[in-house]
C-alpha cells in the first residue's frame, strides 16, 4: 500500500469530496502549492514555526551534556577511556570536569541534579538558564518501548537498519519506522495545518509560499503528501542571469525570458521534464513573490558567517517577512550542519580547528545564539521553538581517535515557549532517566557492548510534543502522522 | 578455495582476483558495407554517445556510424586510461615552487579536460559513474589537502574500470585516500577500553557491494514472510571491522628487524605523493610478531572474525590473507551483481530500469572473472537502452541528465577551446569554480559518501507516487536550477570564441556555426536540436526559440549574443535537463 496515496485519499475525505472521482488526480499536482482549494483565512489566532536543525553525522551528543556529581561523571569519564588529553590520553573521549562555579554547570530543576554542557555551548547556556532550553534525554528511534531482553527476544520491535546514517536519517525525518514511506512528520503536520487553515495570502495571482521551508536542500522531513518544502539557499534568494528578474527589462533579456517561460510552462509528456519545468518555474514565481520582501528585511542581528550561520539568518528573515506579509500562520523551517560522524577526529590538539567536535559545536552555538538574539529582538521568541534531530548518538567507548554509531541520545529544544531549566527523560516507557553510561559486564543492561543506548525516548513522542504544540491535538490526527504513537506510554513529554 | 574460510552453503561463487588478460584488444575486420549494429541515424548514434560519453561531437558521431555499437565499445574497452595524476602533481609542484597556493581546483581542471578531451571517453563516464559508488570527497577534512592523491584516486578507477569487480574491491580497499576518508587508515586492533573503527566495515557492505538488504538478481528484495531479509547486523560489523586495522602508509618505517624492530613507526610515512597514494601497507603477522618481543608493533587483530553469511576468517592468519578472505567473501555474495549492476544502469542510461533489464546486465556480471567492461558493455546494448518506448503521458523512461554532464556536453557539442597552459602548466576550465555548490555535484566533492544523491531517492509527486526513484531530483530544486542556470551563463555568455577581452580561466566554445546562420533561426534551433537534443527537441521548444531568436534584440546585440541565448535557454530547459 503506498502509503501517501492513502493520505491523498483522506485529504479529498477531508475536503468534503468538492473535486472528487476522475477529476482528483488531474488536480493532484495543481493542489501542491496552490492551496485555493483550502481555506484561505487562518483558523489559528496567533503564528508559531519550528525550526529544526539536523545535525548530520551522528552527533556524538553525550559531550553535549554531562552529569557533573562526582559518582556519574567518573562513571561517564572512564567509560569514555578518561579525559582527552593530545600527549598523554590522545584516545580519550571524555570532557575535563569543570571547576565549581563554572558558567557551563547547569541543574535540572525537575531533581536538583547537575550538569555541565560541553565548554563550547555558552549561548545555550545561558538559554537554559534563563529556562528557555529543555534537554531532551536518550531520544532516539523507536518502534515500541523496549530494553535489551526485548531486543534480543524479538526483531521487529526493533526499528530496521540501526546504526546506517541514510536510514536512521530516514526514520528521524519521519517519525516513525514505517519502511519505504517518503514523507516526513513536519510536511505531515503541514498538511494538517493547512486543512486548518494556516495558509496565508499570496500576493496577486501567484502561488502561496509553502508552510515548508528549507535552507538545505532535500529532506524528506518536510515532505507530506501534498506539501513539498520550498528550497532556498543560505545566500538567500539569486536572480537568474540573463534573465528578466524584475520588469521593466531590455529587449534581448526580454526575449530570452519570453522563451525560457515558455519552456518552463508547456505541458510535458515526460515525467523528468515535467517535474523540472515544474520546480523550476515554481521558483521563478516564488522569486517574484518574495524578492521585493527579502531585500527590504533587515535584521537586528549580526549572524555568524558560518554555513549553519547563513542559514538561520535566512530564517530569521523568512520568518520576519512571513509575518509582515501573512504569507502563513504556521511554518516549518530546517537546517543542517553536518560534519559530526567523527569515528576519527572527535577531539584536536589545534584548538583553531573548526572541523572536530569543538569545532563543529561552536559554529552551532554562535549560529542559535544569534538566532536567540534575533528572536528576541523581532520580539517574536515565545512563538519560535527550534530543536535539535540527529541520526544517532556515539559509542560511549572510543575506537582510539573517535566514536562509532550509537543509538539513543541527547537532543535539545529552546523557545519561548519551551518548559526550560530541565532535562526531559522520561517516556513513560520501559527506560527512563539519565542513563547509567557503564557498559559491558556490571553496567547498563540496556547497553550495548561499546556504550551504544537503548532510547528511553522515541522520535515520535519527541516529535508529536512539537506537533501538538503547532496545533495538532485530536489523537487521530497525531495518530495518521504518528502511527506507532499509541505504542508508546505518553503523547506529549511537556517540554513545550 | 583457499583454506581456512567456512562459508555458508549456497554463497560461494567461483571468483578470482587474479588479473586476466584484456579480452578487448581486436583487429578490426575492415569491410565497405556498413555494420550491422551500426546506429540507425546520426541522431541515434549522438543519443548513444550521449548515454557512453560526455556528450557526442561530430567526430565521435562519425566513428560510430562507420564502426557500429559494437565495435566502437570494443574499441573504447581497448583504450589505456587517460591518468590526471601526473599532471596534476607537476602542477602541484611548480605552484608549489612559485609560491603559490594549491587546492583541489588543480585536481577539478584536470579532471574536466580529460572529461571533454580525453580520447577513452567510455573509460572515463565509467570511472566517473565508479566514483559515484566507491565515494571519497574532499568534503572530508581528513583528505581535503591531498590533492595528488585524490586525483590518483580518479585514476585508480579508471585503470580499474574496464577489469575485475574483485579486483576494484581491493584496490579501493588498499588505497589510502579511501582509507583516510572511511578511517581503515590507523585503524587499531581492539584493546582493552577500544574496540575498531567500523566505518569501513559498515560502508563497504553498505555501499560498495551488497546493500542493506538481501536482493535477488533482478534488484527486487528477498521477502521472508513478507519482510525483507537483511545482509548483515551490528555484529557482522563489528566483526568484520577486525579485518580493516592495522593499516598506514607504505613507507610507514617497519624498523630495523627483530628482535626489536627500532625506528618502527606505524605513525610515520606519507613522505611523499607515492607515499600517500600507494596502496597501504598492513603491518599484522606478516611484518610482525604476534606475541613477544616486538609484538607491539602489530597492529591488525589476528583473532577469528565471524563476518558476512555466518563465514568465519581464522585466527592468525597474516592481514593480507584476512583481507583477501574477506573481500573475496563480500565479492561472491549474490547482492553484489544486482546491487552493483542497477547503480551503472542509473548512471548512464535510466533511473528506473525494468528489473528484467537490471537481471540480463546482472547475468552479465555474475558470470566468472566480474568484468565491469562486459558489464558496461551489456548495459549500452541492451535493448532497454537502445530502443526507447515511445514519449507518451506519463513517461517515466530515462532520467535527469547530472548538471555536470549538461556542461560537458554543451562544451564536446561547441568545440570547447581550453586556454593554454598557464606558467604552472595547468590548463584551467572551470571558472571560479564552485560547482558542489551550485550544480550540486562536483567530482570527488560528495557532502557524504552516500554520493549527491540516493539511487533511491523518489521526488515527492508523480515519482513518489507511483514508486519511482529519481536519484538526480535530489539536487535539483527551487533554489540549484537558479544556482545551475547561473553558472551555465559562465560558461555560454562568458566564455565563447571572439568575444571581447575573453576569461582565461575556462574554455572558449566556437558559435561560430550558429552565428553562420544566424539569419535562418529554423537552421540555428536544428542545428541545436542536433547537436544536443540527438533530433528530440519538440516542436513547442523549436518554436519557442524561433520566435526569440527571430525578435528584435537589443540595439548593438552581435549575432553572437542571439547564438548563445540560444544556447543558455537550451542550458536551462526541460528537455535537454532530460536523457531518454
Amino acid at each position: 500500500m503506498n502509503h501517501s496515496s492513502k493520505s491523498r485519499r483522506e485529504f479529498l475525505r477531508n475536503l468534503g469530496c468538492v473535486v472528487c472521482g476522475g477529476a482528483a488526480s488531474a488536480l493532484i499536482p495543481q493542489l501542491r502549492m496552490m492551496g485555493t482549494a483550502l481555506a484561505s483565512t487562518s483558523s489559528f489566532a496567533d503564528y508559531r514555526a519550528l525550526v529544526c536543525v539536523y545535525i548530520a553525522g551522528g552527533n556524538d551528543s553525550w559531550n553535549l551534556l554531562v552529569p557533573y556529581d562526582s559518582t556519574r561523571y567518573n562513571t561517564y569519564m572512564n567509560s569514555r577511556g578518561g579525559v582527552y588529553d593530545p600527549v598523554n590520553n590522545a584516545g580519550g573521549l571524555a570532557l575535563a570536569r569543570p571547576a565549581g562555579g563554572n558558567s557551563q554547570i547547569v541543574t535540572d530543576t525537575f531533581d536538583s541534579s547537575q550538569y555541565f554542557l560541553h565548554p563550547t555551548l555558552v549561548n545555550l547556556a545561558s538559554v537554559y538558564k534563563q529556562n528557555k532550553l529543555a534537554f531532551l534525554v536518550n531520544v532516539g528511534t523507536l518502534v515500541m518501548p523496549i530494553d535489551m531482553v526485548d531486543y534480543n527476544t524479538s526483531s521487529t520491535s526493533r526499528p530496521p537498519q540501526l546504526f546506517s546514517h541514510a536510514d536512521q536519517e530516514n526514520l528521524w525525518h519521519q517519525g516513525n519506522t514505517t519502511a519505504g514511506s517518503t514523507v516526513g512528520w513536519g510536511g505531515r503536520c503541514a498538511d494538517n495545518l493547512q486543512l486548518q487553515g494556516a495558509n496565508g495570502t499570496p500576493i496577486g495571482n501567484g502561488p502561496k509560499l509553502s508552510l515548508c521551508v528549507s535552507i538545505s536542500g532535500a529532506n524528506r522531513f518536510e515532505v507530506g503528501s501534498q506539501v513539498v518544502p520550498y528550497q532556498m539557499s543560505s545566500s538567500g534568494l539569486n536572480s537568474l542571469r540573463g534573465m528578466c528578474n524584475t520588469a521593466p527589462c531590455g529587449n534581448s533579456t526580454t526575449l530570452r525570458d519570453t522563451a525560457l517561460n515558455a519552456l518552463l510552462g508547456a505541458t510535458y509528456a515526460g515525467d523528468f521534464s515535467a517535474e523540472y519545468a515544474a520546480t523550476f518555474k515554481r521558483g521563478r514565481d516564488l522569486y517574484a513573490m518574495l524578492n521585493p520582501g527579502l531585500t527590504g528585511t533587515t535584521l537586528a542581528t549580526t549572524f555568524p558567517t558560518t554555513s549553519i550561520g547563513d542559514q538561520l539568518q535566512v530564517v530569521a528573515q523568512m520568518i520576519k517577512l512571513s509575518k509582515a506579509q501573512n504569507y502563513a500562520s504556521r511554518q516549518i523551517y530546517y537546517v543542517r550542519l553536518g560534519g559530526f560522524d567523527l569515528h576519527s577526529g572527535l577531539f584536536s590538539s589545534n584548538p583553531n580547528d573548526t572541523n572536530d567536535h569543538a569545532g563543529l559545536l561552536t559554529q552551532l552555538d554562535g549560529a542559535l545564539g544569534a538566532f536567540w538574539s534575533e528572536l528576541q529582538a523581532q520580539g517574536i521568541q515565545d512563538q519560535v521553538t527550534t530543536f535539535t534531530a540527529s541520526e544517532f548518538a556515539r559509542t560511549l567507548q572510543s575506537n582510539g581517535s573517535g566514536s562509532d554509531h550509537g543509538w539513543g541520545g541527547v537532543q535539545l529544544a529552546f523557545g519561548g515557549a519551551v518548559n526550560g531549566g530541565k532535562l526531559y527523560s522520561n517516556g513513560q516507557g520501559k527506560i527512563s532517566g539519565f542513563p547509567n553510561q557503564a557498559y559491558g559486564t556490571g553496567g547498563n543492561p540496556n547497553a550495548f557492548s561499546r556504550g551504544q543506548l537503548i532510547p528511553g525516548i522515541s522520535v515520535d513522542q519527541y516529535a508529536a510534543t512539537m506537533a501538538q504544540w503547532m496545533g495538532i491535538t485530536s489523537s487521530a490526527d497525531l495518530n495518521a502522522i504518528f502511527p506507532n504513537l499509541p505504542n508508546f506510554g505518553t503523547n506529549n513529554l511537556g517540554f513545550v | 578455495m583457499k583454506t581456512g574460510i567456512r562459508i555458508a552453503a549456497g554463497w560461494l561463487a567461483s571468483v578470482t582476483l587474479t588479473a586476466h588478460a584484456s579480452v578487448h584488444d581486436h583487429v578490426f575486420a575492415n569491410g565497405f558495407q556498413p555494420p550491422p549494429d551500426a546506429p540507425a541515424s546520426a541522431d541515434d548514434a549522438a543519443r548513444f554517445l550521449t548515454q557512453a560519453t560526455f556528450g557526442p561531437t561530430a567526430a565521435d558521431i562519425a566513428r560510430l556510424m562507420a564502426i557500429g555499437y559494437g565495435e566502437w565499445i570494443e574499441e573504447q574497452l581497448a583504450k589505456p586510461a587517460t591518468l590526471s595524476e601526473p599532471t596534476v602533481e607537476a602542477v602541484v609542484n611548480a605552484r608549489t615552487a612559485g609560491a603559490q597556493t594549491v587546492n583541489q581546483q588543480q585536481r577539478l581542471n584536470r579532471f574536466f579536460w580529460q572529461a571533454v578531451y580525453a580520447p577513452d571517453q567510455l573509460r572515463q563516464r565509467a570511472a566517473y559513474a565508479l566514483s559515484q559508488i566507491f565515494v571519497v570527497s574532499d568534503a572530508s577534512s581528513a583528505i581535503n589537502q591531498d590533492i595528488v592523491p585524490m586525483a590518483h584516486y580518479q585514476d585508480l578507477l579508471a585503470t580499474d574500470a574496464f577489469g575485475a569487480y574483485g579486483q576494484l574491491l581491493s584496490d579501493v580497499t588498499y588505497n589510502p585516500t579511501m582509507g583516510r576518508y572511511l578511517n581503515a587508515y590507523h585503524n587499531m586492533k581492539g584493546s582493552a577500553t577500544t574496540s575498531p573503527d567500523e566505518n569501513y566495515a559498515r560502508e563497504v557492505m553498505q555501499l560498495f557491494s551488497i546493500g542493506l538488504v538481501l536482493r535477488n538478481m533482478d534488484f527486487s528484495p528477498v521477502l521472508v514472510g513478507g519482510a525483507t531479509v537483511p545482509t548483515y547486523d551490528q555484529n557482522v560489523i563489528t566483526q568484520t571491522a577486525k579485518v580493516f586495522t592495522g593499516f598506514t602508509y607504505m613507507d610507514a618505517p617497519t624498523g630495523s628487524g627483530p628482535p626489536n624492530y627500532t625506528g618502527a613507526n606505524f605513525y610515520g610515512g606519507g613522505l611523499s605523493f607515492a607515499g600517500k597514494y600507494s596502496p597501504m601497507a598492513c603491518w599484522g603477522t606478516e611484518l610482525f610478531p604476534a606475541s613477544g618481543t616486538g609484538s607491539n608493533n602489530m597492529r591488525h587483530d589476528v583473532s577469528a572474525k565471524s563476518v558476512i553469511g555466518g563465514a568465519t576468517i581464522n585466527a592468525n592468519q597474516t592481514c593480507a590473507q584476512d583481507l583477501s578472505d574477506e573481500l573475496v567473501i563480500l565479492a561472491a555474495h549474490q547482492n553484489v551483481a544486482p546491487f552493483i549492476s542497477r547503480q551503472l544502469i542509473q548512471r548512464f542510461v535510466t533511473s528506473n530500469p525494468s528489473p528484467a533489464y537490471i537481471q540480463r546486465v546482472a547475468s552479465v556480471f555474475d558470470t566468472a572473472g566480474n568484468d565491469l567492461g562486459d558489464v558496461i558493455r551489456a548495459i549500452l546494448l541492451d535493448d532497454e537502452a537502445r530502443n526507447p518506448p515511445a514519449l507518451v503521458s506519463g513517461d517515466a523512461y530515462g532520467k535527469l541528465r547530472e548538471p555536470i554532464l549538461r556542461l560537458t556536453a554543451l562544451w564536446r557539442a561547441f568545440n570547447a577551446q581550453a586556454p593554454a597552459a598557464d606558467a604552472y602548466g595547468e590548463i584551467k576550465m572551470i571558472g571560479s569554480g564552485g560547482f558542489q555548490s551550485n550544480l550540486g555535484q562536483a567530482p570527488l566533492e560528495s557532502p557524504t559518501v552516500f554520493n549527491f544523491y540516493l539511487p533511491d531517492y523518489q521526488q515527492p509527486g508523480t515519482f513518489a507516487d507511483n514508486n519511482l526513484y529519481s536519484p538526480e531530483f535530489e539536487i535539483t530544486n527551487e533554489s540549484t536550477t537558479y544556482t545551475a542556470a547561473n553558472k551555465y551563463y559562465d560558461f555560454t555568455a562568458n566564455a565563447y570564441q571572439g568575444m571581447p577581452s575573453p576569461p582565461t580561466d575556462r574554455p572558449l566554445i566556437d558559435l561560430s556555426p550558429l552565428v553562420a546562420n544566424i539569419s535562418n533561426p529554423t537552421a540555428v534551433v536544428d542545428a541545436i536540436n542536433a547537436d544536443l537534443l540527438y533530433g528530440t527537441m519538440s516542436a513547442n521548444m523549436q518554436a519557442a526559440l524561433v520566435t526569440m531568436l527571430s525578435g528584435t534584440f537589443s540595439t548593438g546585440a552581435t549575432a553572437q549574443e542571439k547564438a548563445w541565448s540560444a544556447l543558455y535557454v537550451t542550458m536551462l530547459s526541460p528537455e535537454f535537463a532530460t536523457q531518454r
